[in-house]
């Protein structure tokens, strides 16, 4: 137990904080922890958790219509996982047929930390999409 | 989440067609299709396997990916609204 932690406990042994204080002040020790170290592992708690679509709409046929989607990130993560089994020569093949759509990218680099690094940043994201009929909106809870 | 192998268990469904005053509830118990599957999976194995190795693929790593793949979709939630029709869908 380092230092800081066992001061944040002392802090809730002696009544200063409260117990949710302590829960937070600890998950933030946590991430700087990680940060300073140059890992990406979070606590589960901290983890970006889903990814939810939201559509308003109001069609002049069917009326208003409202559509929910909540994706587990957990799916995007298994996904990437996939990729790792995917054979060398078929590998080449997608950075190549990548290449040819002029997307420089190579999918040897996905890494799972490279995916938490990503996924972390999506926590910021929010798509707001406002037209006269039709609202959308997409982000990471 | 973490760590989880097996894929969903059960679904909830709620369909209201269009007309209907009530909707019908669902609780669907989809390991009783994984239980029904499983058989034909372990029959296709052997395929799988010399299909794997034929096309050098990691054979177990794929198979852990599949199935991490299906247990993903634990938390999957599916809502379609309007006036008249009302269908959502949960995965457990």
């Amino acid at each position: 137990m380092n230092d800081n932690r066992r001061q944040v406990l002392e802090m809730l042994a002696n009544g200063k904080i409260t117990a949710a204080e302590a829960e937070r002040l600890i998950a933030a020790l946590e991430r700087s922890g990680n940060h300073g170290a140059g890992a990406t592992a979070m606590s589960e708690a901290d983890k970006v958790k889903y990814l939810r679509v939201l559509v308003d709409t109001k069609d002049p046929l069917d009326g208003p219509t409202k559509v929910n989607v909540r994706v587990p990130m957990q799916l995007l993560r298994a996904g990437v996982r996939l990729t790792g089994v995917i054979p060398a020569s078929a590998r080449d093949e997608v950075n190549n047929a990548l290449r040819k759509e002029g997307i420089a990218f190579d999918i040897n680099n996905i890494t799972p930390q490279n995916l938490e690094e990503l996924i972390e940043q999506l926590r910021e994201l929010t798509v707001d999409v406002d037209n006269e009929n039709t609202k959308v909106r997409v982000f990471c809870e | 989440m973490k760590g989880e192998i097996l894929p969903p268990m059960t679904a909830t469904v709620h369909v209201k067609p269009a007309g209907w005053r009530h909707g019908i509830r669902l609780w669907v118990p989809l390991f009783l299709f994984w239980l029904l599957l499983l058989p034909l999976a372990v029959l296709a194995l052997p395929f799988l396997f010399v299909a794997a190795v034929i096309f050098g693929v990691r054979f177990w790593a794929s198979i852990r990916a599949g199935l991490s793949l299906l247990a993903a979709f634990h938390g999957t939630k599916v809502e379609v609204e309007n006036a008249n029709t009302r269908i959502f869908v949960n995965l457990h």
